[in-house]
């Protein structure tokens, strides 16, 4: 069963938001062109007569060629759709409100709020029409990870899997949890290993349990286990940069610098802004003697290093020691 | 599913990969059987105690100092002991006044406080000390570091030492940290490098905040920004050359906490490895000519595996596997393991400390004090670790998974792989300190290499190694003529049976402190030393061979001699 306190958590603000809607029945709009017509809707949603506002509100957003009132006809349709319960409506309006308004601070702003009051509807509505289903369970245990709460979250994933022992991508999540708590015990590394092994039987294509066991491998010094696992993940997923990383660092540990070269050079080229894929490159090159090209790595590393450093001499809030 | 990065990933394994052990059998062991002893300031006589001066403001020098030495400071054979304090600066004026405190041996294993004396008091806001006979008189003079303004202290040779700072020209005004003392341009005189930390003082210190009711911390240093260290260059008539432009030195700002000078590349010229705190690391390679290239992240010693700064801050050099070719460690703050760097004998290092344990038991350790050292007169070089993490919220901030007091750590170096030794090598080892400088040296002259470590706002700690008996050993202290006179940068290769051994004599090394000038050659169980080469620093350059040596006891020789006294 889910905790119904998991689902309670973030609505407050959206409801400071949205205008109350009232049950008063307003009079119909007489205006004959989009433009008023959506300036009658807005009035009507600021008294709170959102029933009769919305359909309005609809119709004329998309179509209005004055910016400044399709972004109003837009906050407003939002507000009035979260009010009633319409999360379709509601969602029409903010993809076009996020489109056509990218950078709008108050329209950011509503985009969060009420994609989290949706998000906390759906959630809602999961723990109640299905409470001890293997998704209620997946998603109070993410919550509940989320929240530092790690043997609840363990508990909630244990409870996926007594119902569903074969549900991709638990096992993993399981290992995860394990390696990210805090005071874990000699043996947690160990235990997350296997978990990310049992994820592999379920899903053999899941390259996120590979790279883990590699850079598991990696920090135990099993460094032929670590470049299979990387060399796997890297072919699962020919996207994922940190494995060809992974790969490469575990070449290099290996001293077979001619070899990380290939993996290194993929790495760089996933993800140019990383710079380790940079730096573990230049050493790879400066290791065969390619100086010229390492020189040219580490240039690019150490600019991204120094870009890193954006809070250098910078605010010091939050910078402890 | 959440992406989970390399980088997340490294920081979140953290916890599970690092146990501190301590094995019931350690626990079992009657002191006697432990190769360190702790001597109480009761019987040492050492009731001196540093005092940070911490503060509400949190400043950040509050939480770094301070540094400590061996040295014999009136050649009487027996080794004194140095310890720096805190004193007034703009930010902190202690009353009483505070002091630098100068102990005498007593010879019999009490000391006793000459600091009056010797006027070696000092009284800024001091960090560290660097020892070294710049003047070739014979006597070992003091170049204390402080925040605000550094010291240069002549030994006049009677007991008393006289500040000459002005005159030498080496105040180096600023926050400066370690220093060294070495011959960069083998001219037979001491010089001296003086590591620059950041650019800092009251008015320029900032308010940082932490944890969820944002209390008041240390600052990370990456708030501050980064300064040229400085390097002096010896005229030989008491007063220094600022040469730290023309050298090379001065071009790269960093924020430098340690300092050793070794040579990596077996040219006879004396290199530089330097631990920055939050940016790259230097290796300053002396090309010769008075010029030095940074070759750090070529080298592979700048940055960790993942090309990311550290916050460097102990490190020493040393051949520890015998290729002869000097090797590096540098320690590092929690998360980002301590490393140690192996030479590929062709200005490149390679990091062994995963490969050896290292890695993983430093894993959450906070490292500055440090030295490579032959504990237990086997013929190998061990390591010893002083750790202590510098924020005192840490505990607070992360649940707990990373102490403010740390244990020491010793790795027991068996000439093939290394051993965490710390759980048997005396209750000291589970004491959990803020420790930050760390020398060694045979106090009480029976070949034990003992310890003495700097405690941050707290008494000295004073190890007696009780191991030097279980071994034979000779101690020698090298005098150079033609060369340095402290013989900085001499290599050294015995003989004994089967084993063979080289050493060389850095500078520095380990954290704002310095060590017992001579050199302690174990030779484990062999009755005797066969033979004993020098090889004395340029411009000398002499190569000299000794046969028929004593065991067991510390002899002396002096360059060109051709015998031992």
């Amino acid at each position: 069963m889910c905790e119904p306190s998991t689902f309670r958590a973030a609505v407050a603000l959206i409801g400071a938001v949205v205008v109350t809607c009232s049950a008063q029945v307003a009079r119909k709009p007489q205006t004959p062109d989009i433009s008023s017509s959506a300036r009658h809707s807005l009035e009507l949603a600021k008294k709170g007569h959102c029933a009769e506002a919305l359909p309005a509100l609809r119709r004329s957003f998309s179509r209005l060629g004055d910016k400044d009132l399709q972004r109003e006809t837009g906050l407003g349709g939002v507000r009035c759709a979260m009010t009633l319960g319409q999360p379709d409506a509601a969602a029409d309006f903010l993809q076009i409100l996020g489109r056509e308004f990218p950078n709008d601070p108050e329209v950011l702003y509503v985009l969060v709020h009420a994609y989290s009051d949706l998000s906390t509807r759906a959630a809602q509505e999961l723990a109640h029409v299905a409470p001890d289903s293997e998704q209620a369970h997946l998603l109070d245990a993410e919550a509940l990870e989320t929240q530092g709460k790690w043997d609840p979250a363990a508990a909630e994933y244990q409870k996926v899997l007594q119902k569903n022992p074969r549900a991709a991508g638990v096992h993993f999540r399981l290992g995860r949890l394990l390696l990210s708590k805090p005071n874990p015990g000699p043996d947690m590394a160990e235990q997350a290993k296997k978990e990310f092994q049992e994820e592999l039987k379920i899903d053999p294509n899941n390259a996120g349990a590979e790279y883990v066991l590699g850079e598991l491998a990696h920090q135990d010094q099993q460094l032929d286990d670590a470049v299979q696992h990387f060399s796997r993940a890297a072919s699962l997923d020919p996207s994922f940069g940190d494995a060809f990383l992974g790969l490469g660092a575990a070449l290099i540990s290996l001293k077979k610098f001619s070899e990380a070269i290939a993996p290194l050079e993929a790495a760089s080229k996933l993800e140019p802004a990383n710079p380790a894929a940079h730096y573990n490159l230049g050493l790879a090159y400066s290791r065969v003697g390619r100086k010229p090209d390492a020189d040219k790595e580490f240039a690019i590393h150490r600019q991204l290093t120094q870009n890193n450093k954006g809070q250098d001499q910078g605010d010091p809030s939050q910078n402890p020691n | 599913m959440p992406p989970l990065t390399r980088r997340h990933f490294l920081r979140g394994i953290a916890g599970p990969l690092f146990v501190h052990r301590l094995g019931r059998l350690a626990r079992a062991l009657p002191d006697l059987l432990y190769p360190f002893e702790e001597i109480p300031p009761s019987r040492s006589g050492i009731t001196w105690r540093h005092t940070a001066g911490k503060s509400p403001e949190k400043y950040l020098p509050e939480t770094t100092g301070a540094g400590c030495a061996f040295l014999d400071y009136d050649n009487d054979g027996w080794i004194d002991i140095y310890l720096v304090n805190s004193g007034k600066c703009d930010f902190y004026v202690p009353n009483p006044p505070l002091r630098n405190a100068l102990y005498h041996n007593n010879r019999d294993g009490t000391f006793a406080d000459v600091t009056e004396k010797a006027g070696v008091g000092a009284g800024g806001y001091g960090q560290g000390v660097a020892v070294g006979d710049y003047d070739g008189d014979g006597f070992p003079d003091l170049y204390v570091t402080q925040y605000g303004r550094s010291i240069l202290y002549h030994n006049n040779g009677d007991g008393t030492f006289t500040d000459v700072t002005e005159k030498a020209g080496v105040a180096a005004p600023g926050w400066c940290s370690s220093a060294v003392w070495f011959d960069y341009d083998n001219d037979g005189r001491l010089d001296l490098f003086v590591c620059h930390f950041v650019d800092f003082d009251k008015a320029k210190s900032k308010d940082c905040h932490a944890g969820e009711d944002a209390k008041r911390g240390y600052c990370i240093p990456h708030l501050y920004k980064p300064m040229p260290s400085w390097l002096f260059h010896n005229n030989g008539d008491g007063t220094f050359t600022d040469v730290s432009k023309p050298s090379g030195i001065g071009n790269y700002p960093g924020k430098a906490w340690g300092v050793v000078a070794t040579d990596i590349n077996n040219d006879g010229r004396v290199d530089l490895f330097v631990a920055n705190d939050t940016v790259a690391n230097f290796l300053f390679a002396n090309r010769g000519n008075g010029r030095f290239e940074e070759i750090g992240t070529q080298a592979g010693v700048a940055y960790s595996a993942e090309g990311r700064p550290r916050s460097g801050m102990g490190l020493d050099s040393a051949d520890f596997n015998q290729d002869g070719w000097m090797d590096l460690f540098v320690a590092n703050i929690d998360h980002e393991m301590y490393s140690l760097y192996q030479n590929n004998h062709d200005e490149t290092f390679d990091d062994e400390a995963l490969a050896t344990g290292i890695g993983q038991a430093t894993r959450l350790m906070s490292g500055w004090g440090l030295k490579f050292f032959d504990y237990d007169n086997d013929g190998n070089l061990d390591l010893l670790l002083a750790n202590g993490n510098p924020d005192d919220l840490i505990e607070e901030l992360t649940r707990k998974q990373v102490g403010y007091h740390e244990p020491l750590l010793l790795f027991h170096n068996n000439g093939q792989s290394w051993e965490n030794v710390s759980s048997r090598s005396g209750p000291v080892f589970r004491k959990s300190l803020s420790a930050r400088g760390l020398a060694i040296g045979d106090f009480d002259n029976d070949g034990g290499v003992d310890v003495l470590i700097s405690v941050n706002d707290d008494p000295p700690v004073l190890l007696r190694n009780k191991t030097g008996g279980h071994n034979h050993w000779l101690g020698i202290q090298l005098v150079g003529k033609k060369a340095n006179a402290d013989a900085v940068g001499a290599r050294v290769i015995y003989q004994a049976g089967d084993l063979k051994r080289s050493r060389m004599k850095v500078g520095g090394g380990s954290y704002l402190s310095y060590h017992d000038p001579r050199m302690v050659l174990g030779i484990g169980q062999r009755p005797k030393l066969d033979w004993l080469e020098i090889q004395w620093p340029q411009p000398s350059g002499r190569l000299e061979r000794f046969t028929d040596l004593p065991i067991d006891r510390y002899i002396t020789i002096v360059e060109g001699e051709g015998k031992w006294k």
